[in-house]
């Protein structure tokens, strides 16, 4: 998944970020946007040379001065894991829907890339 | 040469996925990890990321985990051969016993790049401007 996807998902995680200037921010994350600028809540900020600390209760950072961000080493798994619950959500609410199970998801018969149906039609296939 | 790469239609991150990289920041830096994904800036994931630093003849590790990485600050991505991944010509010491060394090294490389700087800006008209908190 995207970078900035990754981001999003880890909305409320502790993660460390650190600034082009080498200074540390370490908080959890509360939002984020396509430029990276985020915010965070509960930070302690470490200067570069790591002998001056600030705790703030929340703060905004410029995604420009960003260097990088260190987030959970869990957040990978659990974003996949929540993507493949959302995928199963999606596909067993829309069988339930109009049209059932002649269209595209019909994931009883075992069809692999169902969503692939498109230059096949996918329709005049039997029951798929 | 050993091989001439033949040119695919653009330039593209997707052969490095799920590979093992080689990734030097502007600051210096250099990190090895699995390359999980990428975005039009070079944005980088990166996965079970390790740091290495050197000096002399040995070298020293310190895991970091998951890295999204900025995209502007990454100088260059390398890929790994696992197979000659161990084939390290140096010696592994532990990281704090290396660090002050490595600490040492970047402000000495630091010093001698400001000379450096003047001394073409002074004799030879270079600007000074660019390149400001590069340490690679």
């Amino acid at each position: 998944m995207l970078p900035l996807s990754l981001l999003t998902a880890a909305q409320n995680k502790p993660m460390l970020v650190e600034l082009k200037n080498g200074e540390t921010f370490n908080g959890h994350l509360v939002n984020c946007d396509n430029f990276m600028n985020i915010t965070l809540r509960e930070v302690y900020q470490t200067s570069a040379d790591g002998d001056r600390f600030w705790k703030l209760k929340e703060c905004y950072i410029r995604g420009s001065t960003i260097k990088y961000l260190r987030v959970p080493d869990t957040l990978l798994d659990a974003v996949k894991d929540e993507q493949a619950r959302a995928r199963e959500a999606g596909r067993s609410a829309r069988g339930a829907g109009p049209g059932g199970r002649g269209g595209r998801g019909a994931p009883p018969r075992g069809r692999g890339g169902a969503r692939g149906a498109g230059p096949r039609g996918g329709r005049g296939r039997g029951r798929g | 040469m050993d091989s001439l790469i033949p040119f695919t239609t653009s330039g593209s991150l997707v052969d490095c996925v799920d590979r093992k990289m080689l990734v030097v920041l502007r600051d210096g830096r250099k990190l090895h990890g699995v390359l999980r994904s990428y975005d039009q800036f070079a944005n980088l994931v990166l996965e079970d990321t390790t740091e290495r630093i050197y000096h002399g003849n040995a070298f020293a590790e310190h895991w970091h985990g998951l890295f999204l990485i900025r995209g502007e600050n990454v100088v260059l991505l390398g890929e790994i051969d696992l197979d000659r991944e161990d084939d390290v010509p140096l010696r592994q010491v532990d990281y704090h016993v290396l660090d002050p060394y490595h600490k040492n090294d970047i402000a000495n490389k630091k010093v001698r790049e400001d000379f450096k700087s003047q001394v073409l800006y002074e004799q030879k008209g270079f600007c000074k401007e660019g390149g400001e908190g590069d340490g690679y």
